[in-house]
């Protein structure tokens, strides 16, 4: 069941156009990560999506609100994690949550939901220390909980480990990834590739416009083919050449003590091909499939559009 | 809920003003500041000028019209009646102190917000831009009504302390009652409601100490009709003016609305 859903949503600052034509539907229970350069949108749909902006064109509907009409009843049922955490720095970390929370209808006991949030995110011991002495880390955790107490439906994060130490930044993406576990859809911006490919289900890439939506995998599919590496005891002329020789096979090449192959079916084919190495007299040390990395996926996406836009 | 979100804003601004040393003190401070000046000032009028200053025609014109609202003044020797026109004066100027604390309080009431980034956060909750502007305005306006009345009943203390206390029954009339408990309310209210707009219109803390300071010239514009005898304000006339100030109460909250603009301040602001 899609829990967002855009229809060529648009979105001009005066003349510079931030976001064109977005069309995307997010599944619920779905992570999804939403990639693009600096510029290229992402907090501005972040923001429309959230209610916060309205589109110049096109409109969305999350969590059955339109988000240029229903604000109130939207703003009921998403979470946000903006950019910057902002709390009161003069307030405690217990009173500034209590202070969100008594803006929701849905709670009903402001200070016994920040409890049951903060004792997750291991804070609780801190409830009552201003948060003008808290660490960058932990004013993220609590920007966290802020977005996560009226337990939205679906819940935005904007950069959640940007500028975060890799310890906090692993604390903050484990948070997320059980958030997904418990079924929260989640819609994370991000520019960290291996993040996103680490907890999310499918990856949108942006760039004013929409250049890519799919899961990780079939991303890679559509500039990269399926390559099998076949890491080898030794190199054989002889191994290769009978490798050469099997129906499945479409192309070989020798890299040192490997081959690199590219099969019919990648899944089907390895057996065969294990057992011709083997009987030509190879010895193998491992099979594997090559793995490019996002990364490479994601600026072959950018660069293109970069080159259609000169 | 609109109730609920009000107390809410209240409960949390109260904390803020009150653990921020330099609004506690404003609020505090300041309304015994202006009846101590007023008080010194009155003193050295009645001991040094007495009922000479009754002469010059200002004075004479602002007499003519109080004698003309409370005819007992008339039947009482000259220095006291000065007493009399200073004190029944002054009530007016307690008008200042919900002026001047909502221009050093609540000009930085969403501008604070608004660079800490607290602001963002807050508009992404269900709360609607009325009930942050309201709460705002009421949670200066509050306190600063309170410290108006302690010092109004401060000032009758003083007064009679200093052995003046025959005359504060030519004081104490309906029109005091009327200027304490309705027009400073209405005062309070749209003294906190511009300086909230403003500050939801500046850019930065200095731009919201400037707007703020066009609050404050409506109160000194009443305060030089009064003083001058212009008009003399009879319970009737206070009645009328707190009526129209509460319709500007009113007026300015559903301006402040229009002119809060969210998405500049959430765009434009980083």
């Amino acid at each position: 069941m899609a829990i967002i859903e855009t229809f060529n949503l648009s979105r001009n600052f005066g003349k510079n156009i931030a976001v064109e034509d977005l069309t995307l539907t997010v599944e619920a229970g779905e992570i999804l990560g939403f990639l693009g350069p600096n510029g290229a949108g992402k907090t501005t749909t972040i923001r429309m999506l959230a209610g916060m902006i309205a589109p110049t064109k096109g409109y969305a509907i999350v969590a059955g609100h339109r988000t240029d009409r229903d604000v109130e009843q939207l703003h009921e049922v998403i979470g946000i994690l903006t950019e910057t955490p902002g709390f009161y720095s003069r307030l405690s970390a217990k009173r500034n949550l209590e202070y969100f929370a008594g803006f929701y209808s849905s709670i009903q006991s402001p200070s016994e939901q920040v409890e049951k949030y903060l004792k997750l995110v291991r804070l609780w011991e801190r409830c009552n220390d201003r948060v003008g002495t808290f660490s960058k880390g932990m004013k993220h955790r609590l920007a966290l909980v802020r977005a996560l107490l009226h337990e939205p439906k679906v819940l935005f994060l904007d950069e959640p480990t940007a500028g975060l130490d890799p310890e906090a930044a692993t604390e903050v993406r484990e948070m997320i990834r059980r958030l997904g576990e418990e079924g929260h859809t989640i819609f994370l911006s991000t520019h960290n590739l291996n993040e996103a490919e680490m907890l999310c289900n499918r990856i949108a890439v942006l760039h004013t416009r929409l250049l890519a939506l799919d899961t990780p995998e079939q991303l890679r599919r559509r500039f990269f083919r399926r390559q099998i590496i076949v890491q080898l005891e030794a190199s054989d002329a002889k191994v290769t050449d009978v490798v050469k020789g099997l129906p499945f096979v479409q192309e070989v090449r020798e890299e040192g003590n490997q081959l690199v192959l590219e099969l019919t079916d990648s899944e089907r084919n390895r057996p065969e091909l294990v057992k011709a190495i083997v009987e030509a007299g190879g010895r193998v040390i491992t099979v594997s499939e090559k793995q490019y990395p996002l990364e490479e996926v994601y600026l072959r996406l950018i660069r293109e559009e970069e080159g259609n836009e000169s | 809920m609109s109730r609920r979100h009000i107390r809410n804003i209240l409960l949390k601004e109260w904390v803020l003003l009150f653990t921020d040393p330099n609004s506690a003190l404003v609020i505090l401070l300041l309304p015994f500041l202006v009846v101590g000046q007023g008080i010194l000032y009155i003193w050295l009028a009645f001991r040094f000028a007495g009922d000479s200053m009754l002469t010059t025609q200002v004075f004479q014109t602002a007499l003519q019209k109080l004698v003309a609202a409370v005819p007992g003044v008339a039947q009482l020797p000259g220095n006291e009646q000065l007493l009399v026109l200073l004190l029944s004066q002054f009530t007016f100027f307690l008008l200042l102190i919900p002026t001047m604390i909502a221009m050093t309080v609540s000009t930085f009431s969403i501008v604070d917000e608004k660079l800490s980034g607290s602001l963002e956060a807050l508009l992404a909750t269900p709360v609607k831009t009325w009930e942050l502007l309201l709460g705002k305005a009421l949670a200066g306006a509050i306190p600063a009504l309170v410290m108006t009345w302690i010092s109004g009943g401060v000032l009758l203390l003083v007064v009679s302390a200093m052995g003046w206390g025959d005359i504060t029954g030519f004081v104490v009339t309906p029109g005091w009652f009327l200027t304490l408990f309705l027009l400073t309310p209405a005062v309070a209210i749209l003294s906190f409601m511009l300086g909230v707009t403003g500050s939801s219109r500046a850019r930065d803390p200095r731009g919201a100490q400037n707007t703020a300071l066009l609050i404050i010239f409506p109160v000194l514009a009443l305060i030089g009709i009064q003083v001058t005898g212009i008009v003399w304000f009879t319970p009737m006339l206070i009645l009328l003016l707190a009526l129209v100030i509460g319709i500007a109460d009113f007026v300015s909250l559903r301006a402040a609305v229009r002119l809060f603009r969210r998405e500049s301040i959430i765009v434009q602001w980083r």
